[in-house]
């Protein structure tokens, strides 16, 4: 068990690395002997599948209004293998729940609500610049890269400060004389902040419990300031993550909206963009809800270890804040390509 | 045991394809290799037609006399765009004679869209670097990171204007079936995919046999 969770560690360090070194364009030319990529290779036909099935539909719905039923069966399904295949939304949600020790709950409205959000900036993009302005895909392809340098850059910036916490924590475990005061009244506050939400949430009892004792691993106890607290409630600390991932609009969402409206149909196009949304949160919240197990087994195993546990849950959540840096700086740095917008 | 497979789960899940798009364009070609007098080819000429889809997408804003109708000065904009922006991807074109990397260089300046039945076509030729004279010349066209699908035209994907006594052989990008997809589906799932493999997997190749 301890074995698998080390395994997870440095896999997921690895994953990073493994991203670095995969160059879109950097390949030889000759074709590479035939590999197919068994899970994700059926997802990614499935999605292309989903997809394609869209025009068709849009344009069956001109005519005859139960196509847009049809329509959005078919946007359910392609959200929900859109999120499992490329996109880096999951990969971050995942490892912010990770590294911040979220509840699978926390997860859920995270996912959805940057899932949503995306749907919205498709929608919001393609209405105010295609609709409003009769602006060409030109003009809306440079906007989402502008939008994608920002989205990219917020995952930087969130990932280097969870960094900077849970990396020092991790450092000040290895080293436990050196420990500093700021970061034990840090970790105290954390304490402090699930024991906030039990007020709201009594399925949290255990949690609160497995917090409360973990943080006691670190000795010290000080009331956090107030301030501090009301700067550390989880969803305002979890808007950051929301936007990072739910500010750049997915490409098959700009591309089927601007089709609706090309037919007519900018509204079903609208509908089509939420219900690919709902399917996107479906995936990525049950991906987020394994994250979030995995995490909770490393805790109740630092509960079981107090020493070596503690350094295996800290080290997971400085690998996690790790991870988070590394897909943005990839990202920003075009070494990995999210989605792309072609030949406009 | 379970808590193993969880965890590999997760991390393919994570991890197996964020680099990866799946199709968002689709296109539907002809091609031709041109050949010079001496029997030499000369280069590649592309007739990529994208799906409907992606037509309205592109042709979004344009200012056209016509409600609903392009000509190829209206287009002409676009079309430099399209073709400057295909420079990054290698023109999705790949020719190899005789087992060794035959470049091609950006497409001469005649390049044009038009625009049919709500179908964009984007023509263009790319010539060789050097002229190429091979016994077996193939040439791929594909995209590695799979956001453009390419199938060739069913009734004439390939034509050889003006070539000596050649033979073309067409293979078409094989198809997923449903068992293969199932069966893919039971892979192990901590068997990650090689990124690049699976446009490769899907190339359109032009093989073209001299004498």
């Amino acid at each position: 068990m301890r074995c698998a969770l080390l395994i997870l560690a440095v896999l997921l360090v690895f994953g990073a690395l493994d991203v670095t070194l995969a160059q879109p364009f950097g390949m030889s030319r000759t074709p590479a002997p035939p590999e197919i990529g068994g899970f994700t290779g059926w997802i990614l036909a499935k999605q292309a599948e989903f997809y394609r099935m869209m025009s068709g539909t849009i344009r069956a719905a001109k005519a005859d209004g139960s196509a847009a039923w049809t329509l959005m069966g078919i946007s359910f399904l392609y959200g929900i293998f859109h999120a499992a295949g490329p996109g880096h939304g999951k990969a971050v949600i995942s490892s912010y729940l990770v590294a911040n020790d979220e509840t699978w709950r926390r997860g859920i409205v995270l996912s959805f609500a940057s899932a949503i959000l995306q749907a919205f900036t498709a929608i919001a993009l393609v209405g105010i610049a295609a609709v409003l302005l009769n602006a060409t895909a030109k003009t809306m392809g440079d906007t989402v890269r502008v939008i994608e340098i920002v989205s990219y850059a917020l995952i930087v910036l969130i990932g280097l400060r969870l960094l900077w916490v849970k990396g020092r924590a991790f450092l000040a475990l290895l080293r436990p004389k050196v420990h500093d005061h700021q970061h034990a009244h840090r970790d105290h506050d954390r304490a402090h902040d699930h024991h906030h939400d039990h007020g709201h949430d009594h399925a949290h009892h255990d949690h609160h419990h497995d917090h409360a004792e973990e943080a006691s691993a670190w000795g010290h106890a000080h009331a956090p300031e107030p301030s501090e607290l009301a700067g550390r409630h989880w969803l305002r600390r979890g808007l950051a993550a929301i936007v990072a991932v739910g500010l750049r609009p997915c490409s098959g969402a700009i591309i089927v909206l601007v089709f609706a409206l090309a037919q007519g149909l900018f509204w079903i196009g609208v509908a089509s963009t939420f219900v690919m949304g709902i399917g996107t949160a479906i995936t990525v919240a049950v991906i987020a809800t394994i994250a979030v197990g995995a995490r909770g087994l490393a805790g109740r195993l630092a509960k079981a270890k107090p020493g070596a546990g503690m350094i295996l849950v800290r080290g997971l959540e400085t690998a996690a804040a790790v991870v988070i840096v590394a897909f943005g700086a990839l990202l920003l740095t075009g070494y990995i390509v999210s989605e792309r917008m072609v030949g406009v | 045991m379970t808590i193993r497979i969880l965890l590999l789960a997760l991390l393919t899940l994570l991890y197996a394809a964020p680099v990866q798009a799946h199709p968002h364009v689709w296109v539907t070609m002809k091609s031709e290799l041109v050949y010079a007098e001496d029997g030499t080819v000369t280069g590649v000429r592309h007739h990529w037609a994208f799906d409907d889809m992606f037509s309205a997408f592109a042709t979004q804003g344009l200012e056209s006399k016509e409600k609903g109708k392009f000509t190829r000065e209206e287009l002409s904009e676009l079309a430099k765009v399209n073709v400057e922006s295909l420079k990054e991807y290698g023109y999705f074109t790949y020719a190899i004679a005789d087992g060794k990397k035959a470049p091609l260089t950006d497409p001469q300046p005649d390049y044009w869209l038009d625009y049919n039945d709500s179908v964009l076509t984007l023509n263009f030729t790319l010539p060789f670097k050097t002229p190429v004279k091979a016994k077996e010349l193939t040439i791929d066209i594909y995209d590695p990171t799979i956001f453009v699908d390419f199938s060739f035209d069913k009734k004439s994907p390939v034509q050889l204007v003006g070539a000596p006594q050649c033979k073309l052989d067409v293979q078409l990008p094989r198809e997923m079936t449903f068992a293969e997809g199932k069966a893919l589906a039971q892979i192990p799932a901590d068997q990650s995919n090689t990124t690049m493999a699976w446009g490769a997997q899907f190339a359109n190749k032009i093989l073209v046999k001299c004498p």
